[in-house]
């Protein structure tokens, strides 16, 4: 659900809801709780109003003096029961009633968070504070040979293929035939993870250039490898990744309004926990 | 229901305005598509997702899924997500590429139904439904599993049944799910497509397609998903992805799944709608159904036992399956299963092609999820169940599955898969869904194992060397391919597989050929063409010896002492008749491995019943390569 859904799902709440919402809010503010002593119920001018048009809208039609007189013994019924309820404290102990409250607490913070838009001083801070995240992959070149899997038949093959390739074999003519390439172009270290693992990246990094080596054991078996380049993984520019930056600013804006709601509500709170000894 | 919830709707229209520039600002700063270049062949298969539910699914809310496209776009491309349950997913590797297909009929509408005023919901029915979506977790299951049965019998209150009022808040929350698409498609990286599921049944019998868009915002923006209530048949939606194309320059497909709960109207020798099929009919279906899914939690429909008799591995993930259609209103009865599984499907085809011209089910295959969590998990061991009812926890894999009822279906029968192997020339929305389009793709049960397959009519085993795959594309056509031989020749076929870098070992690879001779009867036969340790495994009576089994259930582990990393070969067929239509299709199995319930017993220490399924050889079907003799008219493409 998207904040905006959720921002305009709230806004539609009926009156009912409207009004505790209002409530809380004003609670938030002023850090008092709402007054439960109120023993007056009025359904005034705009209420009438509202369950009206709530009703032409559902049906296509206005609703006839019998069906409105029906709506308002209706609000009255759930005003009536919904504030006995509170009065007698059945809320407290209503783990669906405590959920929905705060989860309307939360469309309220994630409204809030909806309207704003990010400054590039404010993207620029996220890079800073996590430059790997946003930081190009490190992207190799090379050549892999594919000698088959892991055994030690297997390891006497790769060092005669070594050889072979040190003295100038083409690598198609040693190499076992695999459905991976033989030549990696500039592909970054998550396209080769994809294809052979995580370790035969890592043995990437450190493997020399510009000559065989091996066998390098990967997620299917023995290679022998020839890196011909890495380049390193580049410091981060705005102007290269403002859409990952904008989206991850966009989600930790609403997890940041939340946490810093709730925050605002705690403080008014002395939080004791008793642990079972 | 949907009419009350209107006004919600339009609020949304009014503030989705500002969301429009945000997302054109926000273009900068994203390496456009154009600039992604194109390889000549593919060169690396892509990894994906083309069929997954997040809470605008009025299924997925209902069972308790809250997190929206944003996370499941998140989840796929690698990030760690907080799921409904409160659980801490991360996929153990990112997927390459996914599309978010939430269910076009009401769009959104229980996550509105569930925020309505109770005091505006006035059906008893509804009312019902409302109050336990709000009451907990299980309630709230079962509320969604009364409304799913209310739809299959046609009991659904009138307040559901009235696309007309759902349009105004699917407009509104596509729009908005477009935007989020639009924000996370990263071309190169990471590809976010937009579709929809257009979630058409009979009854009970499922006939869903996946609605695949190769398009941006600018085009798909110009349309609203299309709801298939009061349908019957494909052919409105064919109507609008033809209405879509003409509109917009753009281009769409459609991907049917779970043929295997159709209860025998999926793959009919009739049309849809049990008519005599027209040759104009069958190319109408090839032409905008190119793929098919073939595998997914749901289970899977590649083969069953009771049609592909002699081959012992048929039958996988159709455990429960089998009973009934989805909804379980109806049993299933043993004719329905021809019309319901994908091997049989594809020899009508060629029946078919025989008599009309034009083969109607010339389909390629693809795995996916169908994840109602909005997480794309394909994998045993990091399972988050179809729906956030059975989100991991101690319960799950006993408890019954059946919607509304106590009957059938039980957790343990869900697959934790599939996966789309696509073969693009980059990874962008174009070369993904040109791929599908040509189909160029694979289905997998999960495990990522690199499958490639070329037809030719002159391939030798030498050709397996050096650079082979530009030999394959050179000489042959790849796989979703169309083969001719010269007077003479036979096909052949190169296929190479690999084993899934972090996952098992390979048991063997087979080529399934389906032909059909010049009477009209229809023929199978599954070839095991190259297998771990043949010296040891000599084939006896045409069956190749078991791998062997190296599953510790209890541990919930195996080992990869058994099987090989990569098995390949060239196969030329040996029972040629240069005068029958046929396909070929690759299986490649993997050695035994533990299923998720075999995990969960070990993480949540609980007792499996005696029918649980604890391990299974996972696999991979390629799309198949058809042969179509000289003489006879070429199908329709």
């Amino acid at each position: 659900m998207t904040l905006r859904d959720r921002a305009a799902a709230w806004l539609h709440e009926p009156l009912v809801h409207f009004l505790l919402a209002g409530a809380v809010v004003y609670a938030m503010l002023s850090g008092r709780a709402p007054d439960l002593g109120e023993r007056r119920i009025l359904v005034d001018q705009a209420a009438v109003s509202q369950l009206a048009a709530r009703w032409t809208q559902s049906f296509r039609r206005a609703p006839s003096p019998g069906e409105l007189d029906g709506l308002i013994a209706d609000y009255v019924r759930d005003q009536a029961y919904y504030r006995e309820a509170l009065r007698l404290g059945l809320d407290k102990d209503d783990e669906v009633v405590v959920k929905r409250m705060r989860n309307k607490m939360l469309a309220l913070a994630a409204s809030e968070a909806e309207a704003a838009s990010p400054s590039d001083i404010q993207l620029q801070e996220l890079i800073d504070k996590n430059p790997a995240r946003y930081a190009a992959e490190t992207r190799f070149s090379f050549d892999q040979v594919y000698v088959g899997a892991d055994s030690p038949k297997s390891r006497d093959k790769a060092r005669m293929a070594l050889a072979k390739l040190r003295g100038g074999s083409r690598s198609e003519d040693v190499s076992q035939p695999v459905p991976i390439p033989l030549h990696f172009a500039g592909e970054p270290a998550s396209t080769v993870a994809s294809m052979l693992g995580d370790s035969f990246v890592a043995s990437l990094r450190d493997l020399p250039t510009g000559q065989w080596s091996g066998p390098v054991l990967s997620g299917v078996g023995l290679h022998l490898v020839r890196v011909s380049a890495r380049t390193a993984a580049a410091k981060p520019r705005l102007e290269d990744v403002r859409q990952a930056v904008e989206n991850d600013w966009r989600a930790n804006t609403a997890r940041r309004a939340e946490d810093a709601a709730y925050r605002r509500i705690l403080e008014g709170y002395d939080v004791v926990i008793e642990m079972p000894k | 229901m949907k009419a009350q919830l209107l006004c919600t709707a339009m609020l949304c229209a009014a503030l989705s305005l500002t969301g429009c520039d945000k997302v054109s600002q926000a273009m900068a700063g994203q390496k456009a598509a154009a600039d992604i270049p194109e390889s000549a062949y593919p060169e690396r298969v892509l990894w994906g997702d083309l069929h997954l539910h997040t809470a605008n699914s009025v299924d997925a809310f209902g069972f308790g899924n809250r997190l929206g496209p944003e996370d499941a776009l998140r989840f796929a491309r690698g990030e760690e997500v907080t799921s409904s349950t409160g659980i801490k997913a991360k996929l153990a590797r990112a997927l390459d590429f996914v599309v978010i297909t939430d269910h076009a009929e009401g769009m959104g509408s229980t996550m509105a139904l569930y925020n309505a005023p109770r005091i505006m919901v006035r059906d008893p029915q509804v009312l019902r439904w409302y109050d336990m979506m709000h009451e907990g977790p299980d309630q709230s299951v079962q509320a969604m599993a009364e409304i799913l049965q209310a739809r299959a019998k046609g009991t659904l209150p009138p307040m559901f049944r009235d696309p007309a009022a759902s349009a105004k808040r699917t407009h509104n929350v596509w729009n908005t799910h477009l935007d989020t698409v639009e924000r996370y498609n990263d071309p190169g990286k990471f590809t976010a497509m937009m579709g929809f599921e257009y979630t058409l049944m009979q009854g009970g019998n499922n006939l869903h397609r996946n609605v695949i868009f190769r398009d941006g915002k600018d085009r798909v923006g110009q349309i609203d998903p299309l709801d298939p209530t009061n349908e019957a048949t494909p052919d409105k939606l064919w109507d609008y992805m033809d209405a879509y194309q003409a509109r917009t320059g753009g281009k769409v497909l459609a991907i049917p799944h779970n043929s295997n709960v159709s209860n025998g109207l999926m793959f009919m020798m009739s049309d849809g709608a049990g008519k005599t099929m027209t040759a104009a009919w069958a190319k109408r279906r090839a032409d905008h159904e190119p793929v098919v899914e073939v595998t997914q939690i749901k289970g899977d429909s590649e083969a069953h036992p009771f049609l592909s008799p002699n081959d012992e591995f048929a039958g996988f993930g159709t455990n429960g399956w089998d009973i009934g259609n989805l909804m379980l209103t109806e049993a299933k009865k043993p004719e329905m299963y021809a019309s319901e599984y994908v091997r049989e499907a594809l020899k009508r085809g060629l029946a078919l092609e025989q008599k009309l011209g034009n083969n109607p089910y010339k389909f390629g295959l693809i795995g996916s999820t169908d994840s109602h969590t909005s997480l794309s998990t394909g994998d045993e061991n990091n399972f988050f169940g179809k729906h956030t009812g059975n989100e991991p926890s101690a319960r799950r894999a006993m408890a019954t599955q059946s919607l509304g009822t106590t009957l059938g279906r039980f957790g343990w029968q869900y697959l934790a898969g599939g996966y789309a192997g696509v073969w693009a020339k980059a990874n962008t929305r174009a070369a993904i869904w040109d791929a599908l389009a040509r189909r160029e793709v694979y289905a997998t049960t999960g495990p990522r194992m690199t499958v490639r397959f070329f037809g030719g009519a002159d391939f030798k085993i030498d050709d397996l060397k050096g650079d082979w795959v530009k030999t394959g594309y050179a000489r042959g056509v790849p796989m979703g391919g169309n083969l001719t031989v010269g007077t003479g020749a036979r096909p052949s076929f190169i296929v190479s597989a690999l084993k899934d870098p972090d996952g098992a070992n390979l048991d063997r690879v087979q080529v399934v050929k389906g032909w059909v001779d010049s009477a009209g009867a229809l023929h199978e036969k599954v070839f095991d063409v190259v297998w771990s340790d043949m010296a040891r495994r000599k084939q006896a009576q045409g069956k190749v010896p078991a791998v062997g089994d190296t599953v510790d259930v209890a541990k919930a582990s195996y080992t990869n002492t058994i099987g090989a990393p990569v098995l390949g070969t060239v196969w030329t067929d040996p029972e040629f008749n240069p005068a029958y239509r046929a396909f070929y299709y690759v299986r490649v199995l993997e050695i035994p491995t533990p299923t998720w319930p075999a995990y969960d017993a070990l993480r949540f220490k609980i007792q499996l019943g005696p029918d649980v399924v604890t391990k299974a050889q996972e696999r991979a079907y390629s799309s198949p390569i058809w042969y179509t003799p000289a003489s006879a008219k070429p199908a329709a493409a």
